[in-house]
């Protein structure tokens, strides 16, 4: 249990941030420049908390996890934690927790859609993080 | 239909001035924001074709937003005036439906969480989906002051699911129909007969085969036989056809539709005009692979939504997964039952697809998928109406699965 890292904590986000760089080139992210925040209701203990992301050029180059208010984000993705942790712990795909309405987006359509592969890579990632819910 | 900019165009239209005409009538009428849904209204202020259930909303100074239904969005930006961070779209996704777009486009970019909203109502004699309009309902409330008024449409949406033998042979008939659509097509465009020939050309072409064939109507809201050449393959999934003409090097799409006693043929099929190059074979090559991978999925018990995670994975196996939009079927039925799949209404995402559907041998459903890539100029459309059967589907249209290279 002590290799695992808890969900969203500082040493869980630097692990994201090691992981994203070192496995998503910036062609595999399609060079886009582009930032979302997940914001998890519900969480264990009450509060609210998110996870936010920011890839310039296709390079990742910000994670942050916190509670509170999230940095200015072009996408904002809100659901419950458990939904967000099935998808990390790949039980659930995020498309179908967006097309089931059990996340909810805010941003441009539009462009979501071209980077919905480009999201599903980033997922992939963070779902081989050794993680505790 | 191309954006007409030039004034001195003798076609051109002031569409901003008769935005800000619309705007100081609303300054008059101390309106603070317009949400306009009727057909009409589009025509007017958008100035290009808007199939689809589409709203503009218009804030008291500077450009109108536009939403339309996703697989519109991108072929809209492309022919109205209005630059295209304000052509938007919603879509089957939670935050995205119709009324949590556009509430909060309303409420979170224009800033406008209260004041006076204007829209539209009223009563017509032309149809679209049909739904009893709020002028409607609350005139014939009022005319019928005794009744209590229950939402009943899933009673014919749950009956109409599974379809009757009739209602399925109709079908194969519509399907082989626009089977002849699609010989007649590739009959005049093979042996350089492409050449100087145009969208429009092409879809009249297909129409009068199947005409011959003993169709009725190209019976899709959508612009009828719908066309893509060259660029505007990758614009998405609707594609009224143009003066565009077709050329030599471009991908071609094809979408043609046929009516037979109220079922609805639908085939899609693709070609590259040679000369292709190996990258728009690649493209070409994915495309047709994900459709058999699809198709080979179908059966009683499956969902929706398992069968757009199949897909998505084995395109992203291929190395294509940027390309392909992230649905692969829509609903069918006899004239005016198109799109949802299912008859539940999720409280969720409401009058989407259900994606826990869970298919029963004879539902049918047109298998549908998207594959574009704007900045390459490329993109593919399938649609074919289907069957599911207990082990697997009938695939309706006969005509051959393949992306053929004529020149």
């Amino acid at each position: 249990m002590s290799d695992l890292l808890a969900y969203l904590s500082p040493s869980w986000r630097d692990e994201a941030l090691q992981r994203l760089q070192s496995e998503l080139p910036p062609e595999k992210m399609n060079n886009v420049t582009t930032s979302m925040s997940n914001i998890y209701k519900n969480c264990p203990g009450g509060d609210e908390q998110f996870l936010f992301v920011e890839c310039r050029d296709g390079k990742v180059t910000r994670v942050e996890t916190g509670s509170g208010e999230p940095p200015q984000a072009e996408f904002r993705i809100i659901g419950d934690y458990e939904t967000f942790a099935k998808i990390s712990r790949a039980e659930l795909g995020s498309q179908k927790a967006l097309m089931t309405g059990k996340l909810k987006l805010k941003g441009n359509l539009a462009r979501a859609l071209k980077l919905a592969a480009v999201a599903d890579r980033l997922n992939k990632v963070l779902a081989k993080i050794p993680t505790q819910y | 239909m191309t954006r007409i900019l030039d004034p001195t165009d003798k076609y051109y239209i002031d569409n901003p001035g008769r935005v800000k005409a619309i705007q100081a009538e609303m300054a008059r009428r101390g309106i603070d924001v317009y949400l306009g849904s009727r057909i009409r209204t589009m025509s007017f202020v958008l100035d290009t074709f808007c199939p689809w259930r589409s709203y503009v909303i218009i804030p008291p100074e500077g450009q109108p937003a536009f939403f339309t239904f996703v697989v519109d969005a991108l072929r809209i930006a492309d022919e109205t005036w209005i630059d295209s961070d304000h052509v938007r779209a919603y879509g089957p996704m939670g935050g995205m439906d119709q009324v949590s777009a556009i509430t909060d486009f309303i409420k979170e970019e224009l800033g406008i969480r209260k004041g006076r909203l204007g829209f539209e109502d009223g009563i017509s004699t032309y149809t679209a989906e049909g739904n009893l309009s709020h002028w409607e309902y609350t005139h014939f409330k009022d005319a019928l002051p005794d009744f209590e008024w229950i939402n009943s449409h899933d009673i014919v949406d749950g009956l109409s699911l599974i379809k009757d033998k009739g209602t399925i042979e109709r079908f194969r008939t519509a399907s082989l129909i626009v089977d002849e659509g699609h010989k007649a097509a590739r009959a005049a465009l093979i042996n350089g007969g492409f050449k100087g020939m145009t969208e429009t050309v092409i879809a009249g072409i297909a129409a009068l085969a199947m005409r011959k064939a003993g169709s009725v109507s190209e019976w899709n809201f959508a612009g009828l036989n719908e066309i893509s050449s060259g660029f505007r393959t990758g614009l998405g999934a609707c594609t009224p056809p143009t003066t565009k003409e077709i050329g030599a090097g471009e991908p071609l799409m094809l979408d043609f539709h046929a009516m037979f006693k109220l079922a609805l043929g639908d085939h899609s099929h693709n070609y590259l005009i040679g000369p292709a190059t190996k990258r728009q074979r690649w493209h070409a090559d994915n495309f047709v692979a994900i459709i058999q991978k699809v198709i080979d999925n179908y059966r009683a018990g499956t969902t929706p939504g398992t069968l757009a995670a199949i897909m998505m994975d084995f395109a992203e196996s291929r190395g294509c997964g940027d390309f392909i939009q992230p649905a692969c079927e829509h609903g069918i039925g006899l004239f005016g039952d198109e799109w949802r799949i299912g008859a539940v209404v999720n409280p969720d995402l409401p009058y989407w697809t259900d994606q826990d559907h869970v298919y029963q041998e004879n539902e049918m459903v047109v298998c549908a998928m998207q594959y574009a890539a704007p900045e390459e100029n490329i993109g593919f459309r399938y649609e074919n109406d289907i069957v599911i059967t207990k082990d697997g589907c009938e695939v309706l249209s006969k005509y051959p699965l393949g992306i053929e290279e004529i020149s």
